[in-house]
């Protein structure tokens, strides 16, 4: 009984001094518990799917800026992933009858070996050129596809593929905590040792080349990890849709992907995943004025990107918390003085 | 016989029809610091990036402790324990200045040398420390000044703990004061010892400098390039006084 205590006190005492003395912690622990908690207020379908397709969507942004905001490698063929996931834990459902508990790791592994055949021919690439092939590998994927339809189905895709449960709840939190676990656990990988030789590569190559870091491996790891989460992504997407299709590997999907990953603000994991839990349902709710729907999508990104160039998420974050010239610890903004080293904040 | 430190044999590079480095030879004992010098456009920096593998030469070859270095990646020879800095600095401006470092600290030279708990982050604010820009070491490195910035570079190349340095142009662009500074560093670094948590043994050290007055001062011996080629090697008396090497500098009959 006096462990529990001691346990609830030191919970009570990491909330008041960590999480409520920083908005953007204030606003990270409100976006968990309305998440978990929206079942609760609502059980409309409409909404639990919309909240499903954003949780998978969030997963595959903040992949593409693990590889391309982090590490700078310019990945406009992001789908790729996706559609591998989506179409190898099909086929493994449907043909080897593993259930969706199994086929959604094991097309992400596919996923992971489709990131290092992408990623081998691309080291030697830079930027642009970097980009542009990228670009080519799902459109030739989807070429295979169409070629073999006895195996993939074609222009249909794999449909009648299992799903993890037919449970509207049992879906829901299966979706929104997968997707807030890996969105942690990106998180963790970027801040960690491995995240600033990601940083450092998107900087300058040559120099972390010359500190003695192996760029090959670092790049081909960020290949590789970015594909696993896509895959996941692409698999969930598969399992919940009940259908893999071509439509995973359309253009527009990659692009769709870096709109969000830029909406949001590249580089920071979480700006990708606030920015499609902001675009996603956006676009749902100007269903009300379907003709000028993708118009006035288009129009909101445009003006994000030209007064936020550094992304929504981040540039309300600055808004709400200033950094301490001295110290660099974040403050919020209403403060006059840093919270630990006491400094003016002007 | 013992294998010579460093022994750079017949090494060449042409850029297109410019024989940049040409049939340049020369050794080097453990402990010594050699000097660089030649006019502009002289192949030192060239010979340099032959030297640590950022440019892959014609023909010839660098031998480092009996291992050939000609082929190799750039990271294996710095795990090696060749460590250049850039003449032109090239810092990763987003990042904080520590993070710079950190990026040092994780290659698996620096990781397998020192104490056995590995602490980055401690390890990093030495290397700054010994560089002495650790009250900055929270700022993004964008917002460092020219001295600053090559006092940086040459945290980085001593944070590998490497056995043979290359410094591209220490002094370049600095005051003076500063210039005096990097050079107490320097003849600090040689001399070796314990720096926080950075051992060093005193690496060997190649210098490619301008400011003959301060470089004659640190190095041991002096190796002076013009047009590619090897022009004079001797002690720095030896080299000031040699009329081939007061030609190159100050063009025919300069010398009277």
């Amino acid at each position: 009984m006096g462990l529990a205590l001691f346990y609830v006190k030191k919970f009570f005492k990491i909330v008041r001094n960590e999480v409520l003395v920083l908005p953007s912690r204030v606003v990270v622990g409100l976006f968990f518990i309305v998440l978990l908690g929206l079942p609760l207020i609502t059980q409309d379908p409409y909404i639990v799917r919309i909240v499903i397709l954003t949780s998978i969507f969030a997963i595959l942004a903040a992949s593409w800026d693990l590889l391309s905001g982090f590490t700078g490698q310019m990945n406009f063929g992001h789908a790729l992933f996706f559609g591998v996931g989506a179409y190898s834990s099909a086929l493994i459902n449907l043909h080897a009858h593993i259930p969706p508990w199994g086929s959604v790791p094991l097309g992400a592994v596919v996923a992971v070996l489709a990131g290092l055949i992408v990623g081998i021919p691309c080291l030697r690439l830079k930027h642009t050129y970097l980009a542009l092939t990228t670009l080519a590998f799902p459109i030739i994927l989807t070429g295979i596809i169409f070629a073999l339809p006895q195996y993939t189905g074609g222009e249909f895709g794999l449909s009648g593929v299992t799903r993890f449960t037919n449970s509207l709840i049992g879906n829901y939190y299966l979706h929104v905590v997968t997707m807030l676990v890996t969105a942690v656990v990106m998180w963790k990988i970027t801040d960690s040792n491995t995240g600033i030789i990601f940083h450092a590569i998107r900087e300058d190559e040559l120099a972390v080349k010359a500190s003695g870091i192996n760029t090959t491996r670092y790049k081909l790891l960020a290949f590789s990890l970015s594909g696993f989460f896509a895959g996941i992504a692409g698999g969930l997407y598969a399992h919940y849709m009940r259908i893999a299709g071509p439509s995973t590997l359309e253009v527009s999907m990659s692009f769709m992907v870096v709109i969000w990953a830029i909406f949001g603000g590249a580089a920071t994991i979480y700006g990708p995943i606030g920015a499609v839990f902001i675009l996603y349902p956006l676009l749902e709710f100007f269903r009300i004025w379907p003709e000028y729907r993708t118009m006035i999508f288009a129009a909101v990104v445009l003006v994000i990107l030209l007064y936020m160039p550094e992304g929504l998420i981040h540039w309300i974050r600055d808004k709400i918390e200033t950094e301490c010239p001295r110290c660099k610890i974040r403050n919020a903004a209403t403060r006059k003085t840093c919270r630990v080293c006491t400094a003016g904040l002007d | 016989m013992a294998e010579p430190f460093l022994e750079v044999k017949a090494l060449c590079k042409s850029f297109g029809g410019l024989q940049a480095v040409n049939n340049v030879g020369f050794r080097m004992e453990k402990k010594e610091v050699l000097g660089l010098i030649g006019p502009n456009g002289a192949g030192k920096t060239t010979l340099l990036r032959l030297l640590t593998g950022i440019l892959k030469p014609d023909s010839g070859s660098v031998r480092f402790r009996g291992k050939q270095l000609v082929g190799m990646k750039i990271w294996e020879i710095v795990n090696l324990g060749v460590a250049c800095t850039f003449q032109n600095m090239r810092p990763f401006r987003r990042l904080p200045i520590i993070a710079n470092v950190m990026v040092s600290c994780l290659s698996p030279r620096s990781m397998r040398r020192g104490e056995w708990v590995k602490i980055v982050r401690a390890k990093a604010m030495d290397a700054l420390e010994f560089a002495g820009i650790s009250d900055m070491a929270l700022e993004k490195a964008s917002t460092l000044s020219q001295g600053d910035l090559k006092r940086l570079e040459v945290a980085r190349a001593v944070a590998t703990d490497p056995e043979l340095l290359l410094l591209d142009e220490p002094f370049g662009g600095l005051s003076p004061a500063e210039t005096d500074l990097m050079a107490k560093s320097i003849r600090r670094l040689h001399k070796g010892g314990r720096f926080g948590r950075l051992h060093s043994e005193g690496p060997a050290m190649i210098i490619v400098e301008h400011k003959l007055q301060q470089l004659m001062k640190i190095v041991d011996r002096i190796v002076v390039l013009n047009f590619g080629t090897l022009l004079a090697e001797g002690t720095p008396d030896e080299v000031v006084n040699n009329p081939l090497v007061i030609e190159a500098y100050l063009g025919q009959g300069g010398g009277q």
